[in-house]
Parts: structure tokens; sequence; C-alpha cells
């Protein structure tokens, strides 16, 4: 092999592994390091088309990291457009003047995908108004960079409610559809981003264009689960429902490949609105039911729970019992699932948000208890999608890394309806060999109590990824998959087909660079 | 009550951002520099008070963020003690700010000997019908007295980050020292008073008339009630069953969002008080209103009437005068 002369100033890829992440800036924390040529030239052209840069260092420093808390920078300058005609303006002037351009919407993501290393953070958090709520077609116009719990708020007052969103209070609309999208109901309703009927774009070269199913399909497709590289979602017209509260049922394991079978079992069969699995560690296996009406719930009753091989909390509780005292060295952990137990669950069953047995305002009750229990200044979540038969497996072998490496984590496992063979779903968070329903698993240790370094629970995001690899499988979190992975998974020749286009829709690969390319 | 001693600061905040939600200049400028998340990850970032006065001096003090954030900030302490720290390094000062001295000595000369003591506050400054109507409903004179020192300066004072001075706490709590039960309708002054004086059962206005069943009858699913906010974050764990009880006995709405926290209109704050305009508090009270249905508005802060009667024809009522 001939190694290649190396040009000053430049890091050619690895010639014995071109996947390295060898020339990938993440390290640069100072965005003084990053040197833009004419950046000035770039704010004055900016000021004089009356889109206004923020340098202050008040404004970039609420950027420096995402709610990963692993990857640290900051931008040249932040961006809070008022419309989609300023994005259009920064993007041309960023094509020009060659600036990268960070979009962040909540920015929740976890390995420093929404973190400007200099350049421009465009905030799209400003363009948060819902523009129109339609109760005859049952869709919502809004704003992209609201986040779903405004929009919830909002939709509420009519008696409306959206179809699904991840559960977090502060992941915003535009965000999601550029990602995916996982709620419980996604068994039943697909991603997020599947629930979209129309789009306004700006392009990485600065065009506001519309798209849908109909009307130019091509960047439809490319935008939904594009992650960003190929437009900035400005508008979104969604999918709304009728509010309903909902009733949940627990049911309890000690195996997760039991479990896994029955949630699968209910996701395949349509069983109950709202499907997922829940652990406290590998040993309360918590399979979660819920029902947007009285009839689903009675159907399922008669139907389905007899099947399931699930516990009610009392037997289960003797079973943990009984397993526990003939361990007594685990003592521990016992204590932990109990402690959990007490303090968890009745975060779900708050008075203040149940209305006659019923849950209200689900997104509060469960994204209050992610924040609560699973959030903190990091938040670690590697996670795995697969397609059904090889699911079982790859949570299985996940779980056993988080046995290696943690003391105390959470799996949290669901359904993803697909809506047939869409382009969106080629290099995404859906796995290439599923069809009707791909699952996923994220992993999640607890990281409160103790200080982990980088190292460690990079090693460990490392080993979930590699599973990934070695299964032939995607992540549900594709976005926050390690960018050297992406050509390990995908293949070359996928890559280079995105790349290509992505070259051709971005010429001077400004927008939102380093998380795929 | 006593308060639950919480020591994290702005180093603490994760940034999650869940308090953006509840927050009222969030809504109206949807700008993330005017959050308490902005302001906690500046100064992370190493930005002096100063440099973000705008952000300090615009907010409300509503307490809005502190029952909402999942790391269990002390928010309102650390608001509180960034407008300390920027008092302490300028030299001008916003046109709200409080421009009456502390006063020197309490107003109190004498007060009854009784069981519960009312602090009429700014925001009851001025209505002597509705404070005579607030006794009466609550026992008459035997029952509770009416503070003339009922600690507005010490209120200001708080919300602007000035400092009061030790002598002057220690008049104003002196003559409170013999009751059980302050009902207090400044806000701000919960969280002090519970400080001060740990053993006494702090409430507001609207916590003691509706535990009066008369006043909970003529509460009904035609009104909207409008919960005066501070007080009501002070003490949220609590009171967000109270309020739930209320709903569900009298089918009245209320001011809350989705995760029970009361919007606040913003009147009452001193920047409201100053010029409700450019507080935006007609925006805020509008979208309190927003698609609900309701045929009068129930106000247990008096500066909240002139809000809504600016934007909507319903009648508007303080909640002590719902019952003859």
């Amino acid at each position: 092999m001939q190694i290649p002369v190396i040009e000053p100033g430049c890091i050619p890829p690895d010639p014995v592994s071109p996947d390295s992440l060898k020339g990938i800036p993440r390290q640069q924390t100072n965005p003084a390091r990053r040197s833009i040529e004419n950046w000035k030239g770039f704010v004055e052209h900016l000021r004089s088309q009356s889109v206004l840069v923020r340098e202050e260092k008040s404004e970039s420093s609420v950027f420096v990291t995402d709610a990963g808390g692993l990857a640290f920078g900051l931008p040249h300058g932040v961006v809070r457009p008022n419309s989609a005609e300023d994005i259009s303006k920064l993007l041309k002037a960023a094509q020009r003047f060659r600036v990268p351009v960070t979009v962040r919407g909540g920015g929740l993501t976890t390995e420093g995908e929404s973190v400007a290393f200099g350049g421009i953070l465009l905030d799209m958090s400003s363009l948060n108004k819902v523009l129109e709520i339609d109760t005859k077609a049952m869709t919502v116009r809004t704003q992209a960079g609201i986040f779903w719990h405004q929009l919830a708020e909002i939709l509420r007052r009519e008696g409306m409610d959206y179809l699904s969103a991840p559960l977090n209070l502060t992941a915003s609309v535009g965000g999601t559809l550029g990602v995916g999208g996982i709620d419980v109901n996604s068994p039943r309703l697909g991603c997020s981003c599947d629930q979209a009927i129309e789009l306004q774009v700006v392009t990485p070269t600065g065009d506001i264009m519309h798209c849908s199913e109909t009307e130019n399909p091509e960047l439809f497709e490319r935008v939904l689960l594009g992650y960003g590289q190929f437009g900035v979602i400005t508008e979104a017209v969604l999918k709304i429902r009728k509010f309903s509260p909902l009733t949940m049922q627990y049911y309890y394991y000690a195996s997760l490949t039991t479990a896994i079978e029955d949630l699968q079992m209910l996701s395949k069969a349509d069983a109950a609105d709202y499907a997922g699995i829940l652990t406290i560690l590998d040993r309360a296996i918590t399979l979660l039911v819920a029902f947007d009406s009285d009839e689903r719930q009675k159907d399922f009753e008669k139907k389905w729970k007899p099947k399931l091989r699930g516990h009610g909390e009392f037997g289960f509780g003797l079973l943990m019992a009984k397993y526990y005292l003939l361990r007594p060295w685990k003592i521990e952990e016992a204590l932990y699932i109990v402690s959990r137990r007490f303090t968890l669950f009745p975060e779900f069953n708050r008075a203040e948000f149940m209305r006659d047995g019923k849950i209200i305002d689900r997104t509060v009750v469960f994204s209050r208890a992610v924040w609560k229990f699973w959030g903190g200044r990091q938040m670690v979540i590697p996670d795995l999608s697969a397609k059904a038969e090889k699911f079982a497996e790859a949570v299985e072998r996940g779980n056993a890394v988080c046995r290696k490496y943690f003391k105390y984590y959470t799996l949290y496992c669901v359904g993803i309806k697909l809506k047939g063979n869409l382009p969106r779903y080629e290099m995404s968070c859906i796995p290439p060999d599923a069809s009707d329903i791909a699952y996923g698993c994220e992993f999640e240790p607890m990281l409160r109590d103790t200080d982990y370094s980088r190292d460690y629970l990079q090693s460990f995001k490392n080993e979930i990824y590699d599973i990934g690899v070695d299964m032939g499988l995607s992540y549900y979190r594709f976005g926050g998959m390690m960018k050297g992975y992406i050509r390990s998974v995908f293949g070359d020749e996928l890559v280079e087909k995105h790349l290509a286009m992505k070259k051709a829709a971005d010429p001077a690969m400004i927008l939102n660079p380093d998380v795929i390319f | 009550m006593g308060i639950k001693k919480k020591i994290k600061g702005y180093e603490s905040c994760s940034g999650c951002g869940v308090c953006l939600l509840v927050c009222p200049l969030w809504r109206s400028t949807g700008s993330m520099a005017y959050t308490r998340k902005g302001r906690a990850k500046a100064m992370q970032g190493g930005v002096a008070p100063e440099d973000i006065a705008s952000s300090i001096d615009a907010c409300f003090m509503c307490g809005s963020c502190e029952p909402a954030c999942p790391e269990g900030i002390d928010i309102v302490g650390m608001n509180l003690e960034q407008r300390r720290r920027l008092n302490e390094s300028r030299s001008s000062y916003p046109a709200w700010y409080p421009k009456n001295e502390i006063h020197t000595s309490s107003r109190n000369s004498k007060l009854p000997q009784t069981n519960t003591i009312l602090m009429a506050g700014r925001n009851l400054d001025g209505d002597i019908k509705i404070v005579e109507n607030i006794v009466s409903l609550l026992g008459g004179d035997k029952s509770i007295a009416i503070s003339d020192d009922d600690g507005r300066d010490i209120a200001a004072a708080v919300e602007a980050g000035l400092p009061v001075p030790p002598e002057r706490i220690a008049l104003f709590i002196s003559l409170l020292r013999n009751a059980k039960n302050l009902i207090v309708s400044e806000g701000i002054l919960h969280r002090q008073l519970r400080e001060w004086l740990p053993a006494k059962k702090v409430m507001g206005i609207g916590e003691a008339l509706l535990n009066i069943q008369s006043i909970r009858k003529a509460l009904g699913p035609d009104d909207i009630f409008i919960v005066e906010s501070r007080g009501y974050h002070s003490d949220f764990e609590r009171l967000v069953k109270f309020y739930d009880r209320l709903r569900k006995d009298t089918g009245c709405l209320m001011n809350l969002d989705l995760q029970r926290i009361a919007i606040p209109t913003g009147a009452s704050s001193l920047r409201g008080a100053h010029n409700r305009k450019t507080a935006g508090c007609s925006e805020h009270s509008a979208w309190i209103l927003k698609g609900r249905k309701f045929k009068r508005i129930v106000v247990e802060d008096l500066s909240d009437i002139e809000v809504f009667q600016e934007i909507t024809d319903v009648p508007v009522v303080h909640l002590s005068m719902i019952v003859k």
C-alpha cells in the first residue's frame, strides 16, 4: 500500500481505516481555533439583509453542549430567525462564505450533533408559533421550532392532541421530523415523522420550498429522517386527533426475552394503543400497555391479556422476594429495585394528572419522569433498532454490555410501525431488513450517583454500536450514532449515494456538518 | 410547612429546558436568552450578571420555573441572588425599580392577639371594601387582625434584589410571632416568611378564602379562577393538590397549564405594576383565556382585575366578592 503524501493543513482519510474519525473537529471547543475566512464580511452581509448574528458569549454559551453533555463547542455566532426568509438569507450567505451552520431545536442530541463547533448556530426555537388548527381536516400547521409540549398546550385548548412525539417535553417538531421520533404508541402510529403531511423547507442553498407526498416528493422523503442534511424544516402540517385520556396497565417479567416476545405479539396484533417495555436492570421488566378508549381496553382484556406471560405486581413481588432470598449477596440490587419501584411508579399516578383513574397529559407524566429519573448533566443512551426476528438477541447482547459497565441501568423497548417501503427509511433509524414493524431498544445507565469518565462512557457506547455492526442493525437515535460507524453499518455504496445527493444539495457542505458526512 | 432546603444553583443546570416551557418571557419573546436556562448556561460559560442584565431585569419572579425544574434547583433563590449581584455592579436601574426607601420602623404599633394575621400588601392596597370583606369572611375582627405593616417595602426590595437590613426584618416579624397563620397577599413574601418564621402557616388570600365552604360553593364550571402564581409556586407540592381538589369539587377552570404551573399575568410584578403594556400583561392574560369557555373570571390577586378587563367583556371579580 502506498501511503499518500499529506498536504499541509489537511488530514486525509486513514488509508488503513477510511472510516476512522480523523479530521472530525469535535474536540474544538473554542471558536477562535476554527478561523473562518472573512467572518466579519459574512456578518456584515447578513446584517445588511436584516439578519442579526449574535456574537455575545451570553448568547452562544446557552448552546455549548447538548443533552448528551459529552461534546462541547461554541459557535462564532447565533442566529435566531424570525422567518423562513431569514434562514434563506443565512444559508445563501453561508454557501457563499462557506460558513458551517448547525441547526438546533431542543438540543436533545447525544453525540454533539446540535452543538456548533464554530460557525453559526441556528436556534430554531424562536420559530414556535402554531399557525392554524383545522379540526375538520384534523391537521395543525405549525412553525417547526416549536417544542412538542408547546404544541400540546395549544392543541389541548381545542380538545386536540398530536399523534405521537418523543417522550420529552423539549424536543422540537422540526428536529423530531428530521430524525424519526418514537413514542409509546409508535407500534401503532409509527415514527413521529410519519404524521407529517406537508413541510416548508429551506434547502441548503437557501430556496424556500414546499413539499409533501405529491409536491416535491423527493425533497419530502429526503428531509424526513434526513438528519438535517437536506434542508431546514421551517413549517410542518401534521395530523392531529381528538384528545383522550388513557388507562395504563403493567405486567411484570423476570425474563427479557419473554417480555419482548409478548411485546411483539401485542404490537403485531395491534392489541393496545400504547405498548413498550421499561426495565429496572434486567430483573424487573415491565411491559406497559395503555388504551385510549374503554372499548379497546375491554377487547384487549378479553383477547390478549390471558395470553400474556407477565405477572401482576403482587405475584411478581413474591417471585422477586424468593429470588433475592436465595441470593442474599445481591441485597443491594434488591433494595435498588424496591426503591426504584416506590419512587418511579407513583410518578405515573400523581393525583393532579389523573381523572377517574385515567392519565391525562400523558406526555407531561412520562416526560417529567424521564427527566427526573433518567435525566442529568450527561445522558448516555446508545440504542439499537432491529427487525422483529433479531430484536430479542440484540437486546440480550446490549443488556450484557450494560451489566458489564454499570451497576444500575434501564432498558426501554418499543415497536415502530412502518408506513411501507419509503425512501425516507433508507439510511435511517429503520433497519434496512425490517418490514411492517421495527423494534428499538435504548440502553441507559443511571449516572447520577457516580462519576464516570468520558472514556468509560464512550467505550460503553462503542460496545453497543458494535453489536449493531455485527448484527446488521440500525440505531434508534441514528443521528446520535458516531459518524465513524455509518459506513460500517450501511456500506460504502449507500453512503456514497447519499453523499452524492448531499453534495448536489449542499455544494459547500455547510448545513449540519459532521453529523452524517 | 418549612422551606425545603435546596442548595443547587446555576452550576447544576443540565440545560434540559423544561423551565422554558413555563416561562412567560419565553412565551412572549421566543428568546432563550431571556429564560432561566439561558441565564444559567450563560453563567456556566463564565458570563457576568452585568452582561445579561436585560434578562435578569426582565424576569417576573413568578417562580413558574422552580417546580418545573427536574434538578430541584432553587431557581427563585438563584434569580434573586443574580439581581442582588447585578445591583452591586451597576449604577443605573430600570424604571420599574422601587423608589421607596425601606421603612426604618414598623408601622405596627399594636396588633390584637389573634390566631391569624392578614397582610394586605400592595396587591390589596387601597381597596378597603375588599379587605373588610376578607376579614368578615374569615371570622371577623376577633379571629383575624390586619397588620398595618404588611411588608410591602420588603417585598419590593426582595423582588428587586435590593438589600433588606436585618433590623427591618426583625421589626417586621416581631409582631407576627403570636399568630399561627399568616395570610399574605404578596406571593413573593411567602418563601421569605417560611424561612423567617418556620413554625407559622403561610398562605395566600386564595387558599385562605377557598377553605370557606360558601366561597367554594360559589365557584362553578362557568368560572375561571386565576391563582396568584408566586405564592402558589413557593409551596407547589402542597398547593397543586389543594387546587386539584378545588377543581374536582367545583369544576372551575384555572390558569394552570398542562404541568399544573400557574400562568401569571405579570401584573403584580414590579415591572407589570410600573407598565402593564411593556410587561406584556395583556398577552399573558390572553393566553390564559385562549380556547377556554367561561362566563366569569375570578382573581386571587387584585392587580389582575384590570388586566383581564382590558381584554374581555366577561365580568372579572375578586374571590372575596363572589359571595354576599
